[in-house]
């Protein structure tokens, strides 16, 4: 190795092993994640514009802070935090929590405390071993330039806590990177008696139907419509090709050969009877529209959009009112001429509506259909390991400090000898020094 | 359904946190030992009639009351009242405890603004999941509120000793020291960060069981997320010796504010999978 790339790569280790580097990064990874709550995400691009001053939507664009969990700056943050993750622990966590058994100068450590015992230094030392490991302090002996040294641990267990919670976060990353690798999610719309292929995974799937419930309630500030369930009855099959009937309900997904099928979203469908001077359309009037969806005029510049069902209509105002349960209903549609809009229309169904140029329309009939999202993760278990792993490290840390005696017993002649003892802790001196007050004051009385 | 009951209790408790924070704040400039007598029976009366207001609200709807911002933000100051006593129990902290009632006390009134009766919940919050994740992100929610507080009179103390002299260094030498201050925001974020941790999993265990993923990127996820790292970012400065202290207890307090933000901003300004909407 040069001494140039020497150079660099201690550069690197030490700016990497640097907790506070690893702070900076955690500052940028909570502000990218502030950014997305603040900032809506996913959006059309003109909602940006409609929303902020062109400047900053064109910066939100641009910066893709329109989607900024997926975006390279969100990677790169975990990348980085991962690097340095690694780093340091090898750097700093592993000296730090997991030091070796070494002398130390007792006077220097702020816990400390020298007093004589009666006894000689054999004596005193196997009293204090005894007084310690009653206590529930582990003891260790060694000789470090012919003087002996004794070392008292409480917990040493816990001060892989840190390495825990560390290797944990690393699982957790493995394991939505996993998904990034090899999972798929998607959603389909499902009109009642419609069936439909999965292309990821070959499944069939057909709405047999779909209900819902609505529990009108009195509340302090008016009737509040209150959705209480949300079912679909369909009928499966998947890689064994029987076909299963099943329900699917909020909460309460259907698995099929390892992808799961939510209940997410619903809605009706609708059949136009679409004329032309007075003839009826035939192909335009055979299809069923999603809410959202819109269709040409042919031979005219003309769009309709079907733009959402009304499911119940106020007979005296004729407008929407907000009771989902269908009773009066009718349908909001729009109608645009060569993309600019000419207006929007609420129309019963039943009822015709002239839209021009000879054209006619009614609302004639509506079909519910179920969302469903599916998805398949082979990340979940890694994930979930990781969580729990991750978990267990901070319990152990926050939870358990582990400390560490120093004891040095010296001859002092007449049968006494002089005791020297320090502690540390993987936390500073704060959180020990009660219990180093009390354990000098036990160990006086004790007479040792 | 009228629930007299309900109100008798929360009138109980909103009485008791403001006589109490009146008590207790007195008690923390005059250090007159009266006022902490007074106090103390105050906290303890109100924390244990909204706990009973919540069990009976329980038993008599049937509906498990912490899902709206009523019922949630009842539970949240019950539980910063309570986690505060176990502290101030523990470490005789009765001190700040003015300060913790004050903070549960507005937090309650401003719940019972929000209420609007008692409704059936709609079918995502009809899980099993919805008594276990929302109770323990509340938890956390209240071990930090008790964290900031004590970082506020860490930071007061701080500067105030910088500043103070006769008569203002001896009152505040009678609390316990820096070191010991900061200790105790430590040991307040220790059942934080864990408890918002087991929260965030949990949660995304009922995502993947409500919503088909157990992470979506929602407003609230990622703001909870938010929190999570401010707290991380504090218990790795809390490890670096000369930032201990003043710089962490400034963390401490802008984590509970992107607590506020995540518990309170998020449900009312930002509309998303977890609003109380549907
Ligand atoms: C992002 C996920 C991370 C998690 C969940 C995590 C968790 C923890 C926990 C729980 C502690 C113990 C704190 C205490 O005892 O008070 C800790 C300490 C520490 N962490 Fe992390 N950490 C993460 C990332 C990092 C990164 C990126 C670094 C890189 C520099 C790092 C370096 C350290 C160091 C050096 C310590 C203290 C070791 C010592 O001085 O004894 N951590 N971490």
């Amino acid at each position: 190795m040069t001494a140039a790339v020497r150079g660099l790569y201690g550069d690197f280790v030490r700016t990497f092993g640097n907790v506070l580097f690893a702070v900076s990064l955690f500052v940028v990874w909570g502000v990218l994640t502030l950014l997305g709550v603040v900032i809506d995400q996913g959006r059309d691009p003109n909602a940006y514009f409609e929303s902020y001053a062109a400047p900053i939507a064109r910066a939100i664009l641009r910066l893709n802070l329109d989607n900024v969990y997926h975006s390279p700056w969100y990677v790169g943050i975990i990348g980085l935090i991962l690097t340095s993750l690694a780093v340091c622990t090898f750097k700093r966590v592993v000296p730090a929590r997991l030091p070796a058994l070494r002398p130390v100068k007792i006077e220097s450590i702020p816990l400390h405390a020298c007093f004589e015992a009666a006894g000689d230094a054999d004596t005193v030392r196997n009293r204090l071993a005894e007084f310690f490991a009653s206590r529930g302090w582990r003891i260790r002996e060694r000789i470090f330039g012919g003087i002996e040294w004794s070392f008292a641990d409480k917990h040493n267990w816990a001060r892989r806590g840190v390495l825990i919670a560390h290797a944990g976060f690393v699982i957790l990353a493995a394991g939505t990177t996993l998904y990034w690798a090899r999972g798929f999610s998607g959603e389909i719309a499902l009109l009642d008696g419609q069936t439909s292929q999965i292309s990821n995974t070959g499944a069939v799937i057909r709405l047999d139907d779909f209900a819902y419930r609505i529990a009108p309630t009195q509340t302090k500030s008016g009737m509040v419509y209150q959705p209480i369930d949300y079912v679909s009855h369909v009928t499966v099959s998947g890689k064994n090709g029987i076909p299963a009937r099943m329900t699917v309900r909020v909460n309460h997904p259907i698995d099929i050969d390892d992808t799961l099928y939510y209940q997410a979203s619903y809605g009706f469908g609708m059949r136009f009877s679409v004329t032309h001077d007075g003839r009826r359309d035939a192909a335009l009037s055979r299809r069923t529209l999603l809410e959202g969806d819109s269709f040409d005029l042919p031979g005219s510049q003309r769009s309709v959009l079907y733009e959402r069902f009304a499911p119940t209509v106020d007979k005296q105002t004729g407008m929407p009112t907000a009771d989902p349960r269908v009773n009066d209903p009718a349908v909001v549609l729009g109608v645009s001429d060569g993309g600019a809009p000419l207006g929007e229309a609420l129309v019963p169904l039943g009822s015709r509506i002239d839209l021009g140029g000879g054209w006619g329309l009614e609302p004639q009939k509506y079909v519910m259909y179920s969302g469903f999202q599916y998805r398949h993760d082979p990340g979940v278990p890694l994930v979930g390991i990781g969580a729990f792993v991750l978990l267990t490290g901070l319990i152990i840390s926050f939870y358990f400090v582990p400390a560490r005696l120093y004891v040095r017993v010296d001859d002092a002649g007449a049968h006494r000898s002089s005791v020297g003892l320090a502690a540390t802790t993987v936390k500073g001196y704060d959180v020990f020094e009660s219990e180093f007050a009390r354990l000098v004051v036990a160990l006086k009385a004790n007479n040792l | 359904m009228n629930l007299p009951w309900d109100e008798i209790l929360i009138g109980i408790a909103l009485g008791a946190y403001t006589l109490g924070a009146l008590a207790l704040v007195i008690y923390f400039f005059s250090q007159d030992e009266s006022f902490r007598k007074a106090g103390v029976p105050l906290a303890v009366l109100g924390c244990v009639a909204q706990f009973v207001q919540l069990a009976v609200r329980f038993e008599t709807t049937h509906v498990w009351p912490l899902l709206n911002l009523y019922g949630s933000l009842s539970f949240f100051s019950a539980m910063s009242v309570a986690i505060y006593i176990g502290f101030a129990f523990r470490y005789r902290l009765w001190f700040a405890g003015g300060f913790v009632l004050a903070l549960a006390a507005i937090f309650l009134a401003y719940g019972v603004t929000w209420y609007e009766g008692t409704m059936p919940p709609v079918p995502s919050l009809q899980s099993y999941w919805a008594k276990i994740h929302v109770p323990i992100v509340v938890s956390s929610y209240a071990a930090f509120l008790v964290a900031f507080v004590f970082s506020c009179v860490y930071l007061l103390k701080y500067y105030a000793a910088r500043s103070g002299t006769g008569s203002t260094a001896r009152w505040l030498a009678s609390f316990p020291s820096l070191p010991q201050l900061d200790a105790i925001v430590y040991r307040a974020v220790a059942i934080g960060l864990p408890l918002i941790s087991i929260g965030i999993i949990t949660g995304a265990m009922w995502a993947h069981e409500a919503w088909g993923a157990y992470w979506q990127w929602d407003p609230k996820e990622t703001a909870a997320l938010f929190s999570w790292i401010v707290y991380l970012a504090y218990m790795h400065l809390h490890t670096r010796h000369a930032w201990r202290g003043l710089r962490t207890n400034w963390v401490s307090v802008i984590g509970f504010a992107s607590i506020i933000f995540c518990y309170l901003g998020v449900n009312i300004w930002i509309s998303g999978l977890h609003s109380y909407k549907v």
